[in-house]
């Protein structure tokens, strides 16, 4: 079987690697690369576990193959954190209890993610759209939303 | 059952490349895009995969006095794109926006939605209703299918299997045209249980001088519902005339009983969605003049 030669740019740090051409992008960033942060759930696009970003955007990790992703920028959970202090959005999560089992809390921050680098401030609407790819089972989703609008620059509040 | 697991894997730099690549591995290759209809998919027999992500075909742009939207263009290129926020061109958008996740219309290409001819896909009713045009690429060359004749069966579309889209062209709507989307789904990222595009043309007193209703996830294809356009056709367009039309199309279309809900409630469904969608455009006729020829 072929191997490709790619190369990923994961938290800032590059990777060069050589994919099946069937593996996909969660499982190289889990299985070869060691970040299990990001979490895989229903492989088939439907729960938001494994979202990541790649140039930016977030996707779903387990519908992309790892080959597409040669060359790209990639951010994981584990790409938030800075000089051993959480990033704001994941200390919001601490603060309001925004996490029950964890499971989809990492595919939910990054969605969060991609919402407020394109938009700083956020109505309620705005980021139960942007999080409405991702299934949370035990929260109701209502602390995750309050963690959310905290987090923003003017710590908006739910309506 | 036997797994996923191609062995090969291309991303081919130009069309025609990505086109040999198709004719080489002949039924055991297939071309992938956004891979959000593949990857969960996973068919056993694909043994190469040709990427067609390099192709530059992601694109909406003006063409003379339409517009032309490449087939590598994300699904939320097409939400955001500045071409399609107004007018008639803006149910594109609405299309687009009612689309799973925004981690899937960040990957979902046009091209996927419609080259995989599912029944439910969003983006053929409203395409179909604007008169798009399909421009294919294959080993004969180049070739356009009007979008209406481009779905042939479920799972089944006039493309071959050296062929791929390269983009769709929209022709500039007439003037006093509006047009609108309507879609319900089961949970607020699952398949559409019914879409419709529809597209209404009047003259300058409010008559129809021509509509087109198309309807998803109630046949095989896209359908148009096409008795529908003929209550319509030449009538001043008034609430229980659109009412009227509404009904006829529920009665043309052909929905099956599935998981997702039953003939009966999608027939019903057709009423309402089309009901509001004929609604919409017509007040976007009036309102806008539509757009100018």
């Amino acid at each position: 079987m072929k191997s490709v030669p790619i190369t990923l740019i994961i938290n800032g740090e590059r990777h060069d690697l050589d994919v099946k051409p069937f593996w996909t992008l969660l499982y190289v960033i889990r299985d070869k690369l060691g970040l299990t942060g990001t979490k895989m759930g229903c492989s088939s696009g439907e729960c938001g576990a494994c979202t990541v970003h790649v140039d930016g955007k977030a996707i779903n990790s387990c519908l992309m193959l790892a080959a597409q992703a040669d060359g790209k920028k990639i951010t994981t959970i584990e790409g938030l954190e800075k000089d051993d202090k959480l990033h704001p959005l994941q200390q919001a999560f601490v603060d309001h209890f925004a996490v029950q089992c964890g499971y989809c809390t990492s595919g939910v921050i990054l969605s969060a993610k991609a919402l407020l680098d394109k938009n700083p401030n956020p109505n309620e609407q705005e980021v139960r759209e942007a999080i409405k790819g991702n299934l949370c089972r035990c929260t109701g989703y209502v602390k995750i939303v309050e963690a959310v609008l905290a987090s923003t620059k003017e710590g908006g509040e739910l309506r | 059952m036997t797994s996923f697991r191609p062995t090969e894997y291309f991303r081919p730099q130009c069309i025609e490349e990505a086109v040999k690549s198709l004719i080489d591995f002949g039924e055991t290759a297939r071309a992938i895009a956004g891979g959000t209809d593949l990857m969960v998919e996973k068919p056993p027999f694909v043994n190469c995969l040709v990427d067609l992500t390099n192709l530059n075909l992601g694109y909406v742009d003006k063409e003379g006095d339409g517009i032309k939207i490449g087939a590598l263009t994300k699904i939320s290129g097409l939400e955001e794109s500045p071409v399609l926020q107004q007018g008639p061109y803006s149910a594109i958008a609405a299309a687009a926006r009612s689309i799973g996740s925004p981690g899937i219309r960040n990957m979902a290409t046009l091209g996927g939605n419609l080259c995989n001819g599912v029944p439910s896909a969003d983006m053929p009713p409203v395409l179909i209703a604007l008169d798009g045009k399909a421009r294919i690429f294959g080993s004969q060359g180049t070739r356009t299918v009007p979008l209406g004749d481009f779905f042939k069966d479920a799972r089944k579309t006039a493309l071959k299997h050296d062929e791929i889209l390269l983009d769709i062209f929209i022709p500039a709507p007439p003037a006093h045209t509006g047009a609108d989307f309507q879609k319900i789904g089961r949970t607020a990222v699952d398949l559409a249980l019914v879409n419709v595009g529809v597209r209404v043309t009047c003259d300058g007193e409010g008559h129809c001088e021509e509509s087109v209703i198309v309807l998803g996830a109630v046949a095989p294809t896209p359908m148009r519902a096409v008795k529908a356009e003929e209550v319509l056709k030449g009538k001043k367009i008034t609430e229980a005339l659109i009412e009227k039309a509404a009904i006829s199309a529920s009665a043309e279309v052909l929905p099956i009983d599935d998981v997702r809900a039953s003939a009966e409630y999608r027939r019903e469904l057709v009423v309402h969605l089309t009901k509001n969608a004929l609604k919409n455009a017509n007040e976007m006729a009036l309102r806008k003049g539509g757009e100018k020829k």
